[in-house]
């Protein structure tokens, strides 16, 4: 049926799918899918995938790995489609898997037990994920369906958690318990992280054009940057106390701002640190890195230094400037949640208060949200950087 | 060896001032008046550098070996299935926050220093293992035929030809991945590691500057000293291995 040729390389058995597959198999039998906990603190009982789901559930885990694993040895033209949703229905409704499992095993009348996702779930999503993720890469799949594919996985999840079976998962109950503060978490995560991204991207710029105008700048400026991205962020953070708070014990003028030596402006400071490296040295390659004869083929063209440079140079050093944004979006986001250790608040509150009281599902809230925030920053700034790539006109 | 000298002095500052931080309790009453215990005292600053370093050293050996090794078979004829995904992993992984992962693994594996061990050496793996890739698929496909076509064996071809040129930007991984750890084993003393993050940890509890000065200080220096080797390794590296690649 494959005509040789074309689709020879799509017919060729894929080993990667089945490796991922069994592996799956092994572990979401040989690991407990959750645990049931009698309260918050207390220690829970661990149900493997069969006590968990039943056999219903856990022939339906087994069927879809099963078939996963059958369909990539198969020689069909269209089989990288079919497990595409073959993986990709099963990786939406896994939450499902969550609802079963405590339907049948939650005892009634019990306001304070909770049921909490054990390993074995944990790593059925990790390897579904990744044979999501090789699946794309074989279909050589563009932007927007990985992006639709993402949309309607994530709209599953978020129908199925917000359902009412799932109430009941230690996850929702924290989230339950405190939806307020985790509004006021994620506006703090997120101001402090674009703030700092955002005075870091314009003192970046500023010190790039330092750098090619003269060059003997560079060498000063690229080891000041690089030195401080060195430093320990925790190193930086304590660092930062003593000198702000002899600041604003010094100004009161400071305080009345709220600038102290714990809070929000060491944080912020620390953060715009450490994004220079990053911004300083993409926009700086990206300024320079404009070939010469576009600049000359403008400068032809009577265009003023001001024009080459607003309407040639940038726009065409655009796409690296917002990798390095990415880059330091990113980092910026994993390091507010550090800066919560010197009281600057977000997710990291929450990791760090959790780890504090040994409420493991306190430390999820924060730590699975910060993960969050950082693929979604870096999916759309990819997309954004794609988006702004001028196309060849060769080739 | 005038590359040497700015690892070896950094080394000497970092074993003297943990030594010798105590003898600085003046300085640090001065500057904190009212509280009573100025210097951290509940670890010698000793043990935990030394904590600290075992921790960040033996993540970064094990997840050396393990990603050079996977990115050796990920680009041999046998494992060019795999490449795809763990190219995309390694990539994809490293917008994990470390802090997040480090949380993470608590919930998994408990507190201590065991599951710290875990997080570092799998965050660790992930920037070496792409810089084995891209130093292994950059290097000229000409350059390996050479190789086989003097005879040397597959074996002889990757031992001789394609790791010591992509030695230069593997140790480079290696250098950001030893950079990531010592700022995560940090971290790592709210799980409760015990590292030079202690006295920070402490400090910042108890409201005392001194303690977090102290272990400030230390990490500071501990990740400039770090970094000094691997430039110091970096340079002699490209003066040995390959003499003709000079410019970086």
């Amino acid at each position: 049926m494959a005509t040789p040729g074309h689709v020879s390389g799509q017919a060729l058995p894929n080993r990667v799918i089945p490796a991922l597959g069994l592996l799956a198999l092994a572990l979401v039998w040989l690991m407990e899918l959750g645990t049931i906990q009698p309260n918050r603190i207390v220690p829970g009982t661990g149900h493997g995938l069969l006590s968990a789901v039943g056999w219903l559930g856990a022939g339906l885990v087994t069927g879809a790995l099963a078939g996963a694993i059958v369909l990539s040895f198969l020689s069909l033209r269209r089989r990288y489609w079919l497990l595409l949703g073959v993986v990709g229905l099963s990786l939406a409704l896994m939450p499902l898997l969550l609802d079963v499992f405590a339907l049948r095993h939650l005892p009634e009348n019990a306001p304070y037990a909770r049921s909490s996702i054990g390993a074995g779930f944990w790593c059925l999503l990790f390897l579904l994920s990744l044979m999501l993720i090789e699946i794309l890469g074989r279909l050589r799949a563009g932007r927007s369906l990985q992006l639709m594919l993402l949309v309607v996985i994530a709209t599953s999840w978020l129908l199925l958690l917000g359902a009412e079976g799932l109430e009941s998962l230690s996850l929702v109950r924290e989230f339950n318990a405190r939806p307020d503060q985790f509004e006021q978490a994620l506006r703090t995560h997120l101001a402090l992280a674009f703030g700092a991204v955002a005075i870091s991207a314009v003192v970046a710029f500023l010190l790039a054009l330092k750098m090619i105008r003269s060059p003997g700048w560079q060498r000063p400026i690229l080891g000041a940057v690089s030195f401080l991205q060195t430093i320990p962020s925790l190193a930086v953070f304590g660092l930062l106390i003593a000198p702000l708070s002899a600041l604003s014990s010094a100004f009161p003028a400071l305080q009345s701002l709220g600038i102290r030596g714990i809070g929000w402006a060491p944080a912020v400071l620390a953060l715009i640190a450490y994004s220079l490296l990053p911004m300083v040295r993409n926009t700086y390659v990206a300024i320079n890195g404009v070939p010469e004869h576009l600049v000359d083929a403008g400068r032809g063209m009577g265009m003023t230094e001001r024009q080459l440079f607003l309407q040639v140079r940038l726009p065409l050093a655009l796409p690296v400037i917002i990798e390095g944004v990415r880059i330091t979006t990113i980092q910026a986001i994993g390091l507010t949640a550090v800066a919560a250790l010197i009281g600057a608040g977000g997710f990291g509150g929450f990791i760090f208060q959790g780890l504090g009281e040994a409420a493991m599902d306190l430390v999820l809230l924060g730590a699975l949200p910060t993960i969050g925030l950082a693929l979604l920053a870096d999916a759309l700034l990819t997309m954004l950087a794609a988006s702004l790539r001028p196309t060849p006109a060769t080739t | 060896m005038r590359v040497w000298l700015p690892p070896f002095l950094l080394i000497l500052l970092l074993c003297g001032l943990s030594l010798a931080m105590p003898m600085l309790e003046p300085v640090f009453h001065w500057m904190q008046p009212d509280k009573q215990s100025v210097i951290y005292d509940r670890d010698s600053f000793l043990f935990l550098l030394q904590n600290h370093l075992m921790l960040v050293g033996i993540s970064a050996a094990v997840g050396t070996v393990a990603a050079v090794a996977g990115g050796i078979i990920a680009t041999r004829r046998s494992g060019r299935d795999f490449l795809p995904l763990i190219s995309q992993v390694a990539s994809i992984g490293q917008t994990f926050p470390p802090v997040a992962v480090l949380a993470l693994a608590v919930p998994v594996l408990g507190f201590g220093e065991a599951p710290i061990l875990v997080a570092l050496i799998l965050y660790g793996l992930l920037p070496i293992l792409r810089n084995t890739l891209a130093g292994i698929e950059g290097i000229n496909p000409a350059v390996r035929e050479a190789g086989l076509g003097m005879g040397m064996s597959p074996l002889q071809v990757l031992v001789r030809v394609e790791l010591p040129l992509a030695g230069r930007v593997i140790l480079a991984g290696i250098r950001t991945s030893v950079t990531i750890n010592i700022a995560t084993a940090a971290i790592g003393s709210t799980v409760g590691a015990r590292t030079l993050g202690d006295p920070v940890i402490a400090g910042l509890v108890n409201g005392n500057t001194a303690y977090v000065l102290q272990g400030a200080i230390l990490i500071g220096l501990l990740a400039l000293t770090a970094d000094s080797l691997f430039e110091a390794l970096e340079r002699t590296w490209e003066r040995k291995v390959s003499p003709t690649a000079t410019v970086a």
